[in-house]
């Protein structure tokens, strides 16, 4: 009895120790006012694309912001597939408490509940709305070897032979492939997309192993592509140049009367209650506009254009009523 | 599906052990079931290939592969493998389903500590000390060190008179 | 020296202490797993997943790679000491090691089978330092054909080198695509195989399923007759071996090294082919071949020095080109995915300082193994006299609390249950196992570069067969399927490993 006790004594404690060894790591934190977020609960930031993309990684630049600010753990975690839809099913599905938030970023998670064929669990009720942080403008690039050397030579190309290039998008019905298509409906132009699902970093790898010949993308993906001089913006689907590619020609320049761009904040499930909302909406704002965060945003080639809760809420009604009208343009057609 | 395969072949093929054609044809069924719905996901769509493809394929590899391994089983019938202990299995199974159920209940520590006493000392006629340290351990122990040790929040009683007193 | 430097702060990065913990404890509960008769690395390393989701990336990752080379160990323990391995490639060792147990020289052949998995380890990383720079700037000319392509190699591989049908191994393989795919779909977003239940939109559980097709049904096949073995720990002093008995290990170790790393390269090749092959090579080659079967020191040295280079070894392509070689490392793949990085090509480009801190950190968990194992071999003794009923219970207590931490929910429970009963099943008709695991992981990465291929060929299959780099490996993969030749000379380990 003696031994056997003692054994299993000594695998408990073994166990034990290992246990809140793993936990060193996480339980670092401590004062918390009220009740919540509670001392040493991890609060969930869901991230509906893989890691290294542009929505990654704002809201890994928010995070240790986030937990100074909550006095408590924030932990980003990649739900990357279907084009966000994966991600922003699991955030709507979990409980209401503060615990799990997401980054929510436009069209695709305005436009994924709209389709009816891809069966999303959500609609646009099943998000609270914290704060939105940026408004990224799409832009299209080429290969550097590309022998296109403006937006009208490209499209022009495309247009005599549709189909003959690739382009990539982040997902189904993103904000990519809204792009494209837009552009393929007012231009006549062709291309043959390829939709990376899990995001833009898988966009951006097939790209540099030149596997699709042109990059549908945001300013921020492709700033540092193109300091490294491995690919070519031909322009930028905003009414004026951006400034991190002060270079590139809007659309609007060479001729195109386009705008598109992808809209990420941060939300949370519905029915969050009013005190435990009212302390994340302010724990974001700290964070989005940190001037920190702000410029090294702005070093992603990206300007900070924060909107509370409640306005990116009516700015959120608004993109579904736009989107609404072009939505057919990216839904298959059997 | 599967018993009609089943019952067709087993007049022709008495050696084949049981067993193994309620698996062919299980594994069969799952394969043309999976044939039949992926087609209506779509196999191709005006995007591209589409959500149906690639099960599709699965589907055909896996009933093909059944129709195979059926054949050869026909020809040479293998060795059925051991039996397993039913009382063991039906044990550990009903045990576990019973902790699953009850463990939003009851919350962790009061599931799970009947739970391993009823491995340790009633299926396992371990005596009775060490019996409930080990129990406790892995119960309250465990709770308390996945709680606060590790973050990780296990269940706590739905009961608010067994919440109250901690479980 | 670019990756002298990167090296450089990965050891920087690894050396913090909270990641120096996570390596000790890795590589403690490693060991434990390789000790424990009812649980092996597979369902080891899934169950211990949930303990790690916690931990930022760097930390997991460093404490699940521990914890796979800490069972490489771990089993030679109770095949020195009892004669039953404790997983499937200590299995040869149990020849000479418990010949020396019975000889009294147990502490030496502990020792020395230390030293060789910290050798062998140890190379088999250097190796992988080596590769991993040159094999990432590849990285590139990786497109989703060529990646489609290289799984198909993986997958038709182990198909063909797990269990004795290959029909069989294919339908393993199929079973485990069929369920990577239960869930939204990770392209169009339509749910499939969901039965209507929210609950599946995210897919079923990786760690619940793997728990249950491995550890749970491992559990229920057991039959009744196993008695808690009386083993005795060695005395600390003789632990040392003697100066003839290094000399004699050395070539020996040498020698496994080779055989480990070279095998640890090829995806479906188990630890277990290289530790019955490094036996071989001593039977062969060693000066002492006739004392081997009567407790020599070649017999311990050489299997264990493989079996270790091996494990390590088979890092490199998971690292490299993002293929897991064995079910674990299949397993250690799903735990790097969850974690939100990508083994492969692109692991470099993307998150380089957490792959160099993982990189670093297993020379480090080598080490801390060898420190580890031979002062504590008191506690593993102790660990293998804990009554099988007792243990039973424990397991299935980490069972319950792994499955239900992944999502807090008692539904993945539920899922565990349930595949533990298919698992049996599957057991039970002897149809392999290592497949399914392979292609669950596998398999949304496989049907993405499936769809992305077709995408960019807009519809012709072609694509495969037109590039060259795919066409190669799609033809590597046909050869493997369709190679009779191959299949004469499969290793007979293969066919009792318990880890396929």
């Amino acid at each position: 009895m003696n031994t056997r006790s003692r054994i299993a004594a000594a695998l408990a404690a073994a166990s034990l120790i290992a246990l809140t060894g793993c936990g060193a790591n996480a339980g670092a934190t401590n004062a918390a006012g009220g009740d919540f977020p509670k001392k040493g609960k991890t609060i969930d930031l869901v991230v509906a694309f893989s890691s290294g993309g542009a929505v990654d990684t704002a809201a890994r630049l928010i995070q240790p912001i986030l937990e100074k600010e909550l006095g408590t753990n924030v932990e980003v975690i990649n739900k990357p597939g279907a084009g966000g839809q994966i991600g922003y099913t699991q955030l709507t599905g979990a409980a209401p408490d503060g615990y799990t938030i997401g980054a929510t970023g436009s069209p695709s998670v305005v436009v994924s509940p709209l389709d009816p064929s891809r069966g999303a669990k959500y609609t646009r009720d099943s998000f609270q709305p914290l704060g939105r942080q940026v408004i990224d403008p799409t832009v299209i690039a080429v290969q550097p070897d590309s022998p296109y050397q403006t937006l009208k030579d490209l499209l022009d190309a495309a247009k005599a032979n549709p189909k003959s290039m690739t382009a990539s998008t982040t997902g189904l019905q993103t904000g990519e492939h809204f792009a494209m298509a837009q552009i393929q409906e007012s231009t006549g132009s062709e291309f043959a997309p390829v939709h990376f699902s899990e995001g833009a970093s898988q966009a951006t790898t097939a790209f540099l192993g030149k596997h699709v010949d042109i990059l549908v993308a945001n300013v921020s993906d492709v700033v540092d592509l193109t300091k490294q001089g491995k690919a070519r913006v031909l322009g930028v689907m905003t009414s004026e140049r951006a400034p991190a590619l002060p270079d590139v020609p809007t659309f609007k320049e060479s001729g195109y009367d386009l705008e598109a761009g992808t809209t990420r904040g941060y939300s949370a499930p519905a029915g969050l209650p009013d005190e435990v909302a009212k302390k994340l909406e302010a724990a974001i704002q700290k964070a989005i506009e940190d001037p920190a965060v702000v410029q090294k945003m702005q070093d992603l080639g990206l300007q900070t254009s924060y909107l509370s809760g409640e306005d990116y809420k009516q700015y959120w009604a608004g993109q579904e009523e736009d989107f609404k009208k072009v939505l057919p343009l990216v839904q298959k057609t059997d | 599906m599967t018993t009609e395969s089943v019952t067709a072949t087993s007049k022709t093929a008495a050696r084949v052990a049981p067993s193994v054609l309620a698996g062919i044809g299980a594994f069969a069924a799952v394969g043309v079931y999976v044939l039949i719905s992926s087609v209506g996901l779509g196999l191709w769509t005006s995007l591209g290939p589409g959500p149906g493809l690639f099960p599709f394929a699965m589907g055909a590899v896996l009933a093909a592969m059944s129709a195979v391994w059926l054949l050869q089983e026909l020809r040479r019938p293998s060795e059925t493998a051991e039996g397993v202990d039913r009382a063991l299995v039906i044990a550990v199974v009903a045990s576990l389903v019973v902790l699953a159920a009850v463990m939003d209940l009851l919350g962790f520590q009061l599931s799970m500590f009947l739970f391993l006493m009823y491995h340790l000392k009633l299926r396992g006629r371990r005596a009775w000390p060490s019996s409930l340290v080990t129990a406790l351990a892995g119960s309250v122990g465990a709770f308390y060190a996945f709680n606060y040790g590790l973050n990780v929040a296990l269940p706590v009683s739905a009961f608010p008179l067994l919440n109250t007193i901690g479980l | 020296m670019d990756t002298l430097n990167e090296l450089m702060g990965g050891f920087a990065a690894a050396m913090t202490w909270q990641n120096l913990l996570f390596a000790f404890l890795g590589c403690l509960l490693g060991t434990i797993i390789g000790v424990l008769p009812g649980i092996g690395p597979v369902a080891g390393v899934a169950l211990l997943i949930p303990l790690t989701l916690n931990l930022d990336a760097t930390g997991a990752i460093i404490m699940l790679c521990a914890i796979f080379y800490g069972t490489a160990y771990g089993g030679t323990i109770t095949s020195v000491l009892l004669n039953t391995p404790g997983e499937a490639a200590s299995a040869i060792t149990t020849i000479d090691g418990y010949a020396m147990t019975k000889l009294g020289k147990a502490g030496a052949a502990l020792t020395i089978a230390a030293v060789g998995s910290f050798v062998g380890g140890t190379v088999a990383t250097l190796g992988l330092v080596m590769a991993a720079k040159p094999l990432g700037e590849l990285g590139l000319l990786v497109g989703p054909p060529e990646f489609f392509a290289l799984m198909v190699v993986g997958i038709s591989l182990l198909v063909a080198l797990a269990g004795k049908s290959m029909v069989k191994a294919v339908i393993s393989g199929a079973l485990g695509l069929l369920i990577a795919m239960v869930g939204i779909d990770p392209v169009a977003g339509a749910p499939r195989f969901t039965f209507g239940m929210d609950r599946l939109l995210d897919g079923v559980s990786f760690v619940a399923v793997i728990v249950g097709v491995f550890g749970l049904s491992e559990l229920l096949s057991y039959r009744k007759g196993t008695t808690t073995p009386n083993v005795h720990a060695p005395n600390l002093r003789s632990l040392l071996p003697t100066g003839r008995e290094w000399r004699r290990s050395a070539p020996a170790m040498a020698r496994g090294t080779g055989i480990g790393f070279g095998l640890g390269l090829i995806p479906g090749m188990t630890g277990s082919v290289s530790s019955l092959l490094a036996y071989g090579a001593e039977k062969k080659f060693s000066r002492h071949r006739n004392e081997l079967g009567k407790g020599a020191i070649e017999g311990v040295a050489g299997p264990e020095t493989a079996n270790n280079s091996h494990a390590n070894a088979a890092l490199i392509p998971l690292f490299t080109l993002g293929i897991p070689a064995s079910p674990t490392i299949a397993v250690l793949m799903g735990a790097f995915l969850q974690q939100g990085l990508t083994p492969g090509p692109t692991l470099f480009t993307e998150h380089s300082e957490i792959a160099w801190a993982i990189i670093a950190s297993l020379f480090i968990g080598n080490l801390l193994l060898l420190v580890l194992n031979v002062p504590l071999v008191g506690l593993w003794t102790s660990i293998l006299r804990v009554p099988t009923t007792i243990l039973t219970a424990l397991i299935l207590l980490f069972m319950v609390i792994g499955a239900y931490t992944i999502n807090f929910s008692v539904f993945d429970v539920f899922v565990m249950i349930g595949f533990g009963l298919l698992g049996l099943a599957l057991r039970h008709l002897d149809i392999p196992l290592a497949p399914m695991v392979l292609t669950l992981v596998l398999g949304p990465l496989m049907e993405r570069s499936l769809r992305e291929s077709l995408e960019i060929s807009q519809g012709d299959f072609g694509i495969f067969t037109s590039r060259p780099i795919s066409a190669v490996l799609i033809g590597l993969g046909l050869l493997i399927i369709f190679s009779p030749l191959l299949k004469l000379r499969k290793p007979k380990a293969l066919n009792e490993d318990p880890e396929t």
